[in-house]
């Protein structure tokens, strides 16, 4: 242990890497299942195991990958796609807001691939850790880490196993990503929380569906959500 | 069927989007606060997103998909479990699939 006053200095060293993606992992595992699912999901749309494997390397975010299987046709709507993921992904900048504090101390080349591997559970986990005294970041880049290769390799799993399977209907899996979602958004929700903003994004969904190109009835969805809330909760 | 070489391409525009969300937080916050309101249209937008997804993709689908994303939130309301959620919306679908919906 070093002395008190250098405990209070933001640190990033190599132990703290190696710690972060240690003490994750028995947390991280519950990707696992998640990443089973959206491998299984992606071969049911028709991608092949390398495209979504590629897609869990390079995004590693899965709401949002989940989100691209629906878009998924050719020609690719590009566009679409990019507001769709942005829409969904919106929220890490909100976390890194919050590491903003802590990261700002550190110098960039430290800072940015702890930052490129942010994921809801490694940002609660770094949260969580900084609150009981912990000062070194690199336990955010650990944790990371470990999650973006849990990530990887059980996509891989599920594509392979869903490539196998055949028709995944007969197992449920279509209805693997709206049975997800719909989790995520119950989890989300606290015995107060506003449904105004969530009413706004269904209503103006579903009224957008026929009017607007395809896909788009979503992004204006995102949107009337966050105006709502901007304009009861800014 | 979308071709490799236009997967690939997507994927990576997709990857930058990611990696811009992933760091515009601190960048932002080195040179403006996040103010309430910008907070509150993100953190917003961000659950309004997935709810839009649901209710279309629900609207569309048939009973089957019904039953799947009502169980879904009942699961979670109940354990607080997204995996239990998924696991039981997805068992769901297949039982009312082998029954012939």
């Amino acid at each position: 242990m070093s002395d008190s006053n250098e405990c209070q200095r933001p640190r990033f060293t190599a132990g703290g890497v190696w710690r972060g993606s240690v003490e994750i992992a028995p947390v991280a595992a519950f990707v696992v299942p998640f990443g089973i699912a959206f491998g299984v999901a992606a071969s049911a749309t028709g991608i092949s195991p390398e495209i979504s494997i590629f897609m869990s390397v390079a995004i590693y975010a899965g709401a949002s990958q989940f989100a691209v299987l629906d878009l998924w046709y050719a020609p690719l709507p590009l566009a679409t796609l990019a507001l769709t993921v942005l829409a969904v992904n919106a929220r890490h900048i909100l976390l890194g807001a919050a590491l903003a504090p802590w990261l700002l101390q550190v110098p960039i080349a430290r800072r940015l691939p702890a930052l490129l591997l942010l994921s809801d559970s490694s940002f609660a986990h770094a949260i969580s850790a900084r609150d009981r005294g912990e000062r070194d970041a690199g336990i955010l880049l650990g944790s990371g880490l470990t999650i973006w290769i849990m990530w990887i390799v059980s996509s891989a799993i599920g594509a392979l196993a869903g490539s196998l399977l055949g028709d995944l209907s007969r197992f449920g899996f279509d209805a693997v990503m709206v049975a997800y979602f719909t989790a995520v958004i119950v989890g989300q929700w606290k015995g107060r929380s506003d449904p105004f903003p969530l009413i706004a994004a269904a209503a103006v969904a579903v009224a957008g569906r026929h009017v607007l190109p395809p896909g788009w009835h979503i992004i204006a969805g995102a949107l009337a959500g966050g105006i709502v809330g901007v304009w009861r909760h800014g | 069927m979308v071709d490799a070489v236009a997967s690939i391409s997507a994927i990576v525009l997709l990857a930058v989007v990611t990696m811009a969300t992933r760091v515009s937080g601190v960048w932002l916050m080195s040179y403006v606060a996040i103010t309430p309101r910008i907070e509150a249209f993100l953190k917003y937008m961000s659950v309004s997103v997935l709810v839009a997804i649901v209710v279309t993709t629900t609207w569309s689908a048939g009973p089957r998909i019904w039953l799947s994303v009502g169980t879904a939130a009942l699961a979670m309301a109940a354990t607080r479990s997204a995996v239990g959620a998924m696991l039981a919306g997805t068992a769901l679908a297949a039982l009312a699939r082998s029954l012939g919906f």
